[in-house]
């Protein structure tokens, strides 16, 4: 009896053990083939190469193809029914569909660094200097496109202008398709304009212009702090912007910085300049004035709802985020009038994003990345696919003005419900300007002001230096960690003697290997400098 | 090798019954394992785990680089051992309280509140800490404001956080820890109890001389399993009350958060896992040793 | 009928009662913070803090969560089997090796228990495990990525073997006197035994079911399958990443509240399993070995 239990017993462990190796095994069967295929692939690029260079003008289709493209954000909550029709359009045109998954914005860093380190197989995805784009193509996580863009995106092979290529290159090969939209992102506060013409406060210009207007808000409205939440941004911004001080690298919070635009291999730590300890003691007085709170570095609350709920003043934004900010502010709360103050204000030049501030890379472990170029060049030059992938179903998503330029959304005459969503997928890595539909009714500062910056602009040197620290990176990450504890507290003066506070940071920083990051920094700025001709 | 051999054949049942489990720690923890290895190369994605070079121990450099590791891990471990010995403590009070007090409805509602704080995520804690302790409209300046007496600017001053942080750790994981003991109590027989009261043995007594000495193998066993992970922090609990605030870091840096800031602008798989094998080899170190003591004076209550 | 209460009894009870009830009060009072707190208006979280009474009601962060219901039911739905399926699986499995574990005759149980504790001291980091899982197992976008791995731990089984060690040898020396194997000791005299120990595990199971946000994160793609605390994570991080730096990438002109969101959150999420754990409460019965050996 008992026996029989425990054989039948055995038996179905036994099985539920099969079961789950055979599902195993069956599951890895595919990934497995599709694997191989990637290796094969991978290797035989030249001879998919070669077969078209036979025939160049027209890249062989034959073969169905799905591939698995990957956009940093979220979607839409009607994306898979644009993505479904966007893939009506593609089989018919290229014999290919589309995946599309997203990342989401949960932990988006650690996602990516997994798909890229694990060789899943993914056909394209999202790339960007603030995502680590100089980094992940300096050691090798994506493939090189500068042989393939010619055939495979002639069209976006030749409308992208040559300097957009050039400032997605690493090493002399372009690893990503950056997107055409000339930007400027400059620091800059948005300031309650009202307030300031009720207390008859000074035009914001400079430091001691943002200085007597906080402190006349600060002295006359009770309850006010005037950079509410978190001032980091803020106070660390207009440093750089009034000392002339410019990062190097894509890290803005890096303490290795130019000590101006005209001077950009005269490279320093910061925090050992005289510049710096005066803005330290300066900011010790703004603290004990009480423009931020205390707590400034704990406070996860913006400084924009603070303005929003009627207790904060002042709150870093570029242009583009004011804009948003200032929309959204005409709708919530239409009696606060607010002012947005560019630091190109102070600096007297501009200096326009990198084309690769977004763009589409394809990792190694793609198995098709000819296609998966093909449906770029489609998704970004052929209208069609454009609005339909960025703005989605026209009627349902927005409606196109008569002047074929401008858009509504949501679309005119359709009544919608109070929490629509307009369409907006994380599509700028395909951004593509001629393209590109202005939404009506946004903010008409923005367009003021880009004309500004372009009058102003000067050529981005800094930010294409790529640094990925990796022979210093014992020393930088220590730096990094001095940085917050010592130097963060000794910025936003919550310590309680600057002085002292300033030579343990110092000390530290020199602990910590801060020398040999500089050095590290000036050797990779100066190879870059040369390789361009700067002087 | 032959003693495993004759033992598979006479517990052939039981080995059977524990084979899935076998199978599953081979598959999800020591296939994996094999990347421990990353800490000691540079990572390339040409090379993947295999092909990057050799570095030794390079990727531990960043550890010591500052100077504070000593403090670091001292640091971890007094939170650590404050969590464990307040926490158990705490748990076992209320487990014990619960298992005996009249009242069934009483007991039914407190224990199901206790366990509330177990769903706030940290985020929400965090939060909470912030309501509680800003200098501008923190529930405890109102407080004393209120009663008139001097306001405390709480985040410049980094005593009271360690407080605040085992507060807020033992209050959050109270529940759920109590389980494990009013569990234990359940399947403590009543015999033992008949006989003690017949005995004249009054409620402290029955609890000092029957309830715990036999909550005591659940006591070591908890807190052996919680020695292991003595330099891993709660990260979340100290990320999200403490976040990138500076000021505070004097007394409550633990490893992992600051292992997180270093590698937050340039993460490195190399150094990330470097840092983790520092944290396991010493929670393996102080298990084996403690589990050896406890072995030698009472065998039956040793992990393994 | 009624005997009079001695001293310590009465000194016990009134430590006891202030003791637990102070306890509860502390644990109660942040619930009820976050229920009026997700209710109030953003505004005014932001402009006071958190209060116990509202001066503003304000549904717009439910409002946020619930903007597209169907999704909300449906990733409920994927919790709830995933849960259930998987804390039954778990229980099974882990009381089976813990029942092993402790028996006396088998004599590899240090080894193996030691074998398992391992596990929760090294582990090779995120990558080689996801590389397992997505690679070798082929569980990108599938139900198994979220059900498997959370089914066992090291942890879980031990307690497990714990709390069967209590149980006195005589039971299963007896039984097995009486020619029964030792799968008919565990299911038919060890498992009801061990009922609170099983309620125990099989809540801790559920509630890392619950809250499990990570995995689907990185392994689930296709938004229909994502459970419910992903989903409103996702919302979270989504709201959250407005204030930073990327946001100038983003469209701006959608802001969730996002203070009286991550209440709503909360309380949506713990919802339906708050009424968890008084159900399990009802498997901590006292004196089980006693029915057993006279039954």
């Amino acid at each position: 009896m008992n026996r029989k239990y425990a054989r039948f017993f055995a038996i179905v462990l036994a099985l539920t053990l099969f079961t789950a190796l055979i599902s195993a095994c069956s599951k890895e069967n595919k990934p497995a083939a599709e694997s191989k295929a990637a290796e094969s692939s991978g290797s035989e690029t030249t001879p998919a190469e070669s077969s078209s260079a036979s025939d160049p003008a027209k890249p062989d289709i034959s073969k169905k193809v799905e591939l698995v493209w990957y956009l940093l954000g979220d979607s839409h909550a009607d994306s898979p029914k644009v993505v479904e029709e966007w893939n009506k359009m593609l089989e018919k045109d290229l014999n290919t569909t589309v995946k599309l998954n997203f990342t989401t914005w949960t932990e988006w860093a650690t996602k990516y660094n997994l798909l890229l380190t694990t060789g899943e197989k993914v056909d394209m995805i999202f790339a960007s200097s603030w995502a680590d784009y100089f980094k992940y193509a300096k050691q090798g996580a994506f493939l090189d496109l500068t042989d393939l863009l010619p055939t495979y995106a002639p069209q976006t092979w030749s409308t992208v202008p040559e300097q957009d290529w050039s400032e997605a290159k690493v090493d002399g090969k372009i690893f990503a398709v950056p997107a055409t939209y000339p930007e400027f992102t400059p620091n800059g506060i948005v300031y309650r304009e009202d307030w300031r013409k009720e207390l008859n406060l000074p035009e914001v210009k400079d430091l001691d212009s943002i200085e007597a207007y906080m402190d006349g808000v600060k002295k006359s409205k009770s309850g006010v702090t005037p950079i509410g939440g978190s001032a980091w941004n803020e106070v660390s911004t207009l440093f750089k912007a009034i000392t002339g001080f410019e990062a190097i690298g894509g890290d803005g919070n890096s303490v290795v910085v130019a000590k101006s635009y005209d001077n950009p291999r005269d490279i320093v730590a910061y925090p050992f300049t005289t510049e710096f300890a005066d803005y330290a003691k300066r900011m010790k007085t703004w603290a004990s004035k009480g423009f931020w709170s205390s707590s400034t570095l704990s406070v996860e609350t913006a400084a924009g709802d603070l303005i929003k709920a009627g207790t904060g003043a002042v709150y870093w934004r570029n242009p583009a985020g004011a804009g948003g900010f200032i929309t959204d502010l005409k709708k919530t709360n239409p009696e606060i009038e607010v002012a947005y103050f560019p630091f190109t204000r102070i600096q007297n030049y501009a200096v326009p994003n990198l084309s690769i501030n977004n763009g589409m890379a394809i990792p190694k472990s793609s198995t098709n990345p000819e296609r998966s170029l093909m449906v770029l060049d489609k998704l970004r030059n052929d209208p069609k696919y454009f609005n339909l992938m960025t703005y989605g179903f026209e009627g349902t998503h927005y409606s196109l003005n008569a002047d074929g330029k401008t858009y509504v959304a949501p679309p005119k005459g359709v009544e919608v419900a109070q929490d629509w969503k307009k369409y907006d997928i994380a599509g700028w890595g395909w951004r593509y300007e001629p393209n590109m539909l202005k939404e009506e009714g946004s903010w008409d500062g923005f367009d003021k002001l880009t004309e500004e910056f372009k009058a102003i602009s000067r050529p981005s040197i800094f930010q294409p230096v790529v640094l990925d620290y990796e022979p210093v990176k014992a020393e930088q990450a220590a730096v990094n960690q001095v940085f917050k504890q010592y130097g963060q507290p000794l910025m936003m003066g919550l310590v309680p003697d600057v002085d002292k506070a300033l030579e343990t940071y110092r000390k530290k920083l020199e602990g910590a290997g801060i020398d040999k990051v500089v050095a590290y920094v000036k050797e990779q700025a100066e190879a870059y400098y040369t390789e361009r001709n700067i002087q | 090798m032959s003693r495993l051999l004759v033992d598979l054949r006479t517990n052939k049942v039981l080995w059977l019954m524990i084979v899935p489990s076998l199978v599953f720690f081979v598959i999800f923890s020591y296939l994996p394992m094999i990347g421990v290895y990353y800490a000691f190369t540079n990572y390339s994605f040409e090379g993947g785990l295999f092909k990057s070079p050799y570095v030794g121990f390079q990727n531990f450099q960043f550890l010591i680089q500052s100077g504070q590791l000593y403090a670091l891990t001292k640091n971890t471990i007094l939170y650590n051992l404050a969590f464990i010995f307040l926490g158990n403590a705490l748990q076992v009070t209320c487990a014990i309280f619960l298992s005996e007090l009249p009242g069934k409805l009483f007991r039914k509602f407190t224990q199901s509140f206790m366990f509330l704080p177990f769903f706030l995520s940290f985020v929400l804690i965090g939060a909470f800490v912030f309501n509680l302790f800003n200098f501008e409209n923190g529930a405890v300046n109102t407080f004393l404001k209120g009663i008139g007496l001097q306001p405390y600017d709480f985040y410049l001053h980094t005593a009271p956080w360690k407080y605040i942080i085992v507060f807020f750790s033992v209050w959050k994981g109270l529940g759920y820890g109590m389980i494990i003991y009013l569990a234990a109590i359940m399947s403590i027989s009543d015999e033992y109890h008949e006989a003690a009261k017949i005995d004249g043995a009054n409620i402290f007594q029955r609890t000092r001389h029957i309830i715990l000495p036999l909550l005591v193998p659940t006591f070591v066993l908890l807190i052996l399993l919680s020695l292991g992970g003595i330099l891993k922090g709660q990260f979340d609990l100290f990320y999200q009350i403490i976040g990138n605030n500076g000021m505070l870091f004097e007394t409550t840096d633990i490893i992992d958060t600051y292992v997180y800031r270093s590698l937050t602008v340039n993460f490195d798989i190399g150094m990330g896992t470097a840092a983790g094998l520092y944290q396991s080899a010493f929670g393996l170190v102080l298990v084996c040793a403690v589990n050896y003591i406890i072995k030698k004076t009472r065998e039956d209550y040793a992990l393994f | 009928m009624k005997i009079r209460m001695e001293k310590a009894t009465i000194l016990f009870n009134v430590i006891g009662y202030l003791v637990i009830s102070l306890l509860a009060v502390l644990c109660l009072l942040p619930f009820l913070l976050i229920i009026t707190g997700s209710v109030s208006s953003e505004m005014e979280i932001i402009r006071d803090g958190f209060k116990l009474i509202p001066d503003q009601f304000s549904i717009d962060a439910y409002r946020a969560i619930f903007s597209d219901p169907k999704q909300i039911f449906q990733a409920y739905q994927v919790t709830i089997l995933l849960t259930i399926a998987g804390s039954l699986l778990g229980l099974f499995f882990t009381s089976m090796a813990g029942y092993v574990l402790s028996r006396k005759e088998f004599h590899f149980r240090n080894p193996v228990a030691f074998i398992i504790y391992f596990t929760t001291l090294f582990s090779g980091g995120l990558i080689p495990w996801y590389i397992t899982i997505v690679k070798y197992l082929g569980w990108k976008d599938s139900y198994l990525a979220l059900l498997v791995p959370p089914m066992l731990s090291a942890w879980n089984i031990i307690l497990m073997k714990n709390f069967m060690k209590s149980i006195p040898d005589s039971i299963s020396e007896s039984a097995k006197i009486d020619g029964a194997g030792e799968f008919t000791i565990y299911r038919r005299l060890i498992l009801p035994l061990s009922i609170p120990g099983l309620a125990t595990i099989g809540l801790f199971l559920a509630l890392a079911y619950w809250n499990e946000w990570f995995l689907p994160n990185i392994f689930i793609t296709t938004e229909s399958k994502y459970p419910l605390q992903f989903l409103l994570y996702r919302i979270l991080a989504s709201a959250a990443v407005l204030n930073t730096n990327i946001a100038g990438n983003l469209s701006p002109d959608f802001k969730p509240p996002t203070e009286t969101l991550k209440m709503a959150v909360a309380i949506v999420v713990t919802g339906p399993i708050v009424f968890l754990y008084p159900f399990v409460q009802r498997f901590f019965i006292k004196g089980l070995t006693i029915g057993a050996v006279k039954g």
